[in-house]
């Protein structure tokens, strides 16, 4: 029988490795404990031994591939064993599932499936844990030997470790694409779907990922609700994803967290559309916030939700079911309770993006309704003069909803003029 | 249950049970080489021939097969037989006697007979008795239907268990491991019966579970200790019955810790472990194990003379705690 060799984990944290070079090439003896391979972490490049000793056959990772703990990338056979009888796994197994290389240009696939993957290591307590609790292996990082996912890696998807802040948070690709992509996030007491609308006027092809936000849809809440450990948890989670360039996307407190990443990591966006952001001034409207998270039925929420808009939209009663949905989760109004006292306490926006905005170079906007009564449009005052601002007159905090067309073409031009920049 | 209790070495609690029996069923009697005058090869029958006579303490001649054949034929026609072997590895001269008939007869006539007779097995290493005289071969018995195997870890569950193999109407072979009979407990005065299919929770706790029997109990619950320290909560569980096996108990546990570690004296392929192991997988409590089911059992070669390869050669506590502990934190 053939033995597997496996890209193994070599530190704690470590759910992917950059495969460098192999030792022997196809067809080569190799005794076992012999250095095989070596790959790149984070901190360091490792060699790996031969776990067995016989002939290199099947190999199928190359140079700079990126890949998830535990995938098969080639085999050992007994030297008599015929290579031709190759076992099961071996097909599954010529193709790993490559993590999205870090440029962000492949096309990307919406991950739905709750079905295991073939060669995902799973122990029969996580697969019936996973079952029950509808948790899909394939976005579960296993801690166990070879990438192993343990009943702890089920539990961590629900109660993440308090001081982590490291959850991985929910994520889908809701559409796959050519092209740097697009990320997209949503406001303060939403969650992904809220983009959906605009999404389905948006014209290009790029791929386009949507987040929860911690406490928010289906991202547990991690641990600390500071601004700095949701802004980490949000990167951790676009590393996750592949993300290592993109077009960000964010409305409200979601355009406070892009402003503030791309801030950090320069390079990652190459451009930036913030609508109705916060993070620009110093007060938000806290009689909102409260009345808001409060409202338990469609009665007291309504008014609250009128305040969003300027006028009547379409998309009212949409955002209201939305938006009772996620109070029937006692875990998500705790959550978002929590955020909102930690960086909206008292009427008063805990953080800023001011500075972050000052240094970007990629092409920013800014998008505000002049009759927000949320965040007053006022605070988009006195930006960088590289800043566009674009005020629509008659629309309210959601500029997305209340000015779609015109919203989704200030995103595709914010993006075109942002790959023109970089291929510059 | 309040007869007064006193210490006494798992030797003194057998030949304790053994005084009872004789003394309580006339048609109980006591075979085997050299346990008369000379007291047994470990010395478990002691006085028991001044104080029974001859006829009931009775040393056989050097033949297993003889002794074994005598014994099925005295057990069928309605005596209740005690064969010592002096050590459990000389049975394989008796495998006939005790394989083919013993445990075949009430089968093979119907249930028109029974056999009710119990060998008593000196068994497992670590005295220096080398590759024939240190085997543990309890696996092999109690893969045979028919037969009833029990294996007690204490001065307790020795006097207990065998008292209840011999007021039971089938053969029942219990396994005395040789590093026992000079380890001492309570054990209460006067009869009592250990039933022959319980195992018993010697440790509760909810990390990982511990499965053994006779000497790797005590062991295991010695890797507890250390565990304990390293913030591991082993829970240990003394098997005592290998046929039938009480896989009931075995279940709940892992259930409870979602672990499984099966510690065996016995050569480890196709031994003790490897059936509960199985049997777990093939149970509900597999969708319940969060790690590989490990075994730690003998090593695949004869027991060797030398101290420290007869040490080696089979599972010792830093095995235990060193396999526990990988098993409960996830690295197995």
């Amino acid at each position: 029988m053939a033995t597997e060799v496996i890209l193994p984990r070599v530190d704690m944290d470590m759910t992917s490795g950059k495969f460098s070079q192999w030792f022997f090439q196809e067809g080569a003896r190799v005794e076992k404990g012999e250095p095989l391979f070596e790959i790149e972490t984070d901190k360091a490049a490792m060699e790996v031994d031969a776990p067995a000793s016989g002939v290199l056959r099947g190999v199928t990772a190359k140079p700079g591939d990126e890949l998830p703990v535990g995938s098969v990338i080639g085999w050992i056979y007994a030297p008599e064993e015929k290579y031709e009888t190759r076992p099961v796994l071996a097909k599954t197994a010529s193709e790993p599932q490559r993590i999205a290389p870090s440029s962000g240009e492949a096309t990307h696939r919406e991950k739905t499936s709750t079905e295991a993957s073939p060669g995902l290591r799973a122990t029969p307590m996580a697969r019936r844990l996973a079952r029950e609790r509808g948790v899909d292996l394939k976005e579960v990082s296993g801690s166990g030997p070879n990438g192993r996912v343990q009943a702890r890696d089920i539990a961590a998807t629900e109660r993440p470790p308090a001081a982590a802040g490291r959850a991985p948070l929910h994520s889908v690709w809701l559409r796959q694409g050519q092209g740097a992509p697009f990320v997209f996030l949503h406001g303060f007491g939403a969650d992904l779907n809220a983009w959906r609308p605009l999404i389905g006027v948006l014209s290009v092809a790029r791929p386009i990922l949507a987040l929860d936000l911690p406490g928010h849809g289906k991202s547990a809440l991690a641990g600390a609700v500071d601004f700095e450990t949701i802004v980490g948890a949000v990167e951790a989670s676009l590393k996750d994803n592949g993300i290592g360039v993109g077009h960000f996307v964010g409305h409200s407190l979601g355009g406070a967290i892009a402003g503030a990443i791309a801030g950090r990591r320069p390079g990652l966006a190459r451009s930036l559309t913030l609508i109705s952001p916060a993070g620009l001034g110093p007060e938000i409207n806290d009689a909102f916030r409260a009345g808001f998270l409060q409202a338990r039925a469609e009665e007291t929420l309504a008014p609250w939700v009128r305040l969003l808009t300027s006028g009547e939209t379409a998309y009212q009663s949409a955002m209201m079911k939305t938006t009772l949905r996620q109070r029937a989760d006692p875990r998500l109004v705790i959550g978002q309770e929590r955020i909102a006292a930690s960086i909206f306490g008292g009427g008063a926006q805990a953080f800023s993006i001011r500075e972050s905005l000052e240094r970007l170079t990629v092409p920013v906007k800014v998008i505000f309704g002049r009759d927000d009564q949320i965040i007053p449009a006022r605070h988009a005052r006195g930006l960088a003069g590289a800043v566009a601002l674009h005020l629509f007159a008659h629309v309210g905090h959601m500029p997305h909803f209340e000015a779609q067309a015109a919203v989704a073409r200030l995103i595709e031009e914010a993006a075109a003029a942002g790959d023109a920049l970089s291929s510059s | 249950m309040d007869a007064p209790v006193r210490e006494l070495t798992f030797a003194q609690a057998i030949q304790d049970a053994l005084a009872i029996a004789l003394k309580e069923d006339e048609r109980v009697f006591l075979m085997g080489e050299d346990i008369g005058v000379y007291g047994g090869a470990f010395q478990v029958t002691g006085d028991l021939v001044e104080r029974f006579g001859e006829e009931r303490v009775m040393d056989t001649p050097i033949s297993e097969l003889g002794a074994a054949g005598v014994a099925v034929g005295a057990a069928l026609t309605g005596t209740r037989p005690i064969l010592e072997f002096q050590f459990s590895d000389f049975s394989m001269l008796a495998m006939e006697q005790i394989v083919n008939q013993a445990a075949k007869l009430r089968y093979m006539l119907g249930g028109a007979v029974s056999v009710p007779l119990v060998f008593r097995m000196p068994t497992g290493s670590g005295l220096g008795g080398a590759a024939q005289h240190s085997q543990s071969l309890e696996a092999w018995f109690a893969h045979v239907p028919g037969l009833k195997v029990v294996e007690p870890s204490t001065p307790h569950d020795a006097k207990g268990l065998l008292l209840a193999a011999v007021a039971d109407p089938d053969p029942v072979l219990i396994f005395e491991h040789k590093l026992l009979y000079k380890m001492s407990g309570p054990v209460p005065e006067g009869p009592y019966t250990v039933p022959l299919d319980k195992a018993e929770i010697r440790r509760s706790g909810g990390d990982v579970t511990i499965v053994a029997s006779a000497i790797m109990s005590l062991r295991a619950l010695e890797a507890a200790k250390v565990l304990a320290e390293q913030e591991v909560d082993a829970e240990v569980i003394d098997l005592r019955a290998l046929r039938p096996l009480d896989m009931a108990t075995i279940k709940s546990s892992v259930k409870k810790t979602t672990r499984l570690l099966c510690v065996y004296e016995g050569v480890k392929t196709l031994g003790l472990g490897a059936e509960i192991s199985a049997a777990i997988a093939e149970s509900e409590a597999f969708d319940y194990l969060d790690a590989p089911t490990i075994r730690l059992g003998g090593a695949e070669s004869p027991i060797p003379y030398s101290p420290g390869l007869e040490k080696a050669a089979v599972p010792q506590v830093a095995d235990i705690v060193e396999a526990a502990a990988k098993l409960a934190r996830g690295r197995i």
